[in-house]
């Protein structure tokens, strides 16, 4: 499951992830009103096709955004279909929806968690990476030629509004290029 | 005599960068615990007069943890030290008794502070 990493570094990455997730919950949290639960970081490596043929859930909202920097990659949010009206509601949009109004529901708040996932974790690192803003995702299968990696590290936390039925899960990918970089900072640290 | 101070974490960094923050001159004999019932065997051993204490950890979490010391009148002093840094966790650590809630990314020196306010140091 997870080749590129010792147990002691999937430890630390782990609970850096932690970290910055615990800063995207109560930035959400503060913004709604509402309390998140958060569960264990998932990190491991993954093939294109792996991460692909994760999204393919249609119960779910995909976003996209890219990041550059000293580390490089992909952040996807997968939100749930249920329970956005309620968070909608929380954050003040008026319902039903409309088309444009849900995109920008999505995108505030894929932006919101990833944002503060992203940031929360390359500041723990002192490295540099800048989130591009978020748009709509609808995956498929030909997008894969994107990909320029081969097998990479994933990240993934989940946020969940209980009182809401709300899911989101943030999902960080890193370049094949950005995975030495990680290590090196990951390993100055836990010396 | 040194004072027993456990440092209760799932993550070995997380008790790393806690151990790294104690003052140099504290004199203490540290234990660490991986998890919740690994943090209460020690508090119950004595190893535990003040408690550091992660909140989201397997087996028992330090909610649970801060539980059990509140309803048995523990005299361990719960530093708690966490990721969910949201309002409403930390006013149920207040609730549970605990004498300070320090959020992660862990700041030497706000640990420090916290120790002189709480006479430690």
């Amino acid at each position: 499951m997870n080749t590129l990493l010792t147990e002691e570094q999937r430890d630390a990455l782990q609970e850096l992830m932690n970290i910055s997730m615990g800063q995207a919950a109560n930035a959400l949290a503060r913004l709604i009103a509402a309390k998140i639960t958060l569960s264990i970081p998932k990190i491991s490596d993954v093939t294109p096709q792996q991460f692909m043929s994760m999204l393919t859930d249609d119960s779910v909202w995909y976003t996209r955004q890219s990041f550059l920097g000293t580390i490089k990659g992909e952040v996807v949010a997968v939100l749930s279909k249920e329970g956005s009206d309620a968070i909608a509601c929380l954050m003040d949009y008026d319902l039903p929806l409309n088309q444009d109004s849900r995109d920008e529901l999505l995108l505030e708040l894929a932006n919101i968690l990833a944002g503060a996932c992203l940031t929360g974790f390359a500041e723990q690192l002192s490295l540099k990476a800048k989130l591009s803003m978020p748009t709509m995702y609808t995956p498929t299968m030909q997008h894969i030629e994107q990909y320029r990696w081969a097998s990479t590290l994933m990240m993934e936390v989940k946020f969940n509004v209980e009182a809401s039925h709300f899911d989101s899960k943030i999902v960080i990918c890193l370049e094949e290029s950005s995975v030495q970089t990680l290590l090196i900072t990951l390993q100055q640290l836990l010396e | 005599m040194p004072i027993p101070v456990t440092i209760a974490d799932d993550s070995l960094l997380s008790r790393k960068v806690v151990r790294r923050a104690l003052p140099v001159d504290w004199d203490v004999e540290i234990t660490e615990a991986c998890n919740g019932k690994e943090a209460l065997a020690a508090v119950n051993s004595g190893k535990a007069e003040v408690l550091f204490l992660d909140l989201t950890m397997p087996e028992l979490d330090g909610f649970g943890v801060l539980k059990y010391l509140h309803e048995h009148h523990a005299k361990t002093v719960v530093i708690v030290i966490s990721a969910d840094i949201q309002p409403e966790a930390k006013r149920l650590v207040d609730s549970l008794g605990a004498f300070r809630f320090l959020q992660k990314p862990l700041q030497p020196e706000q640990l420090k502070q916290a120790l002189v306010e709480l006479g430690l140091i």
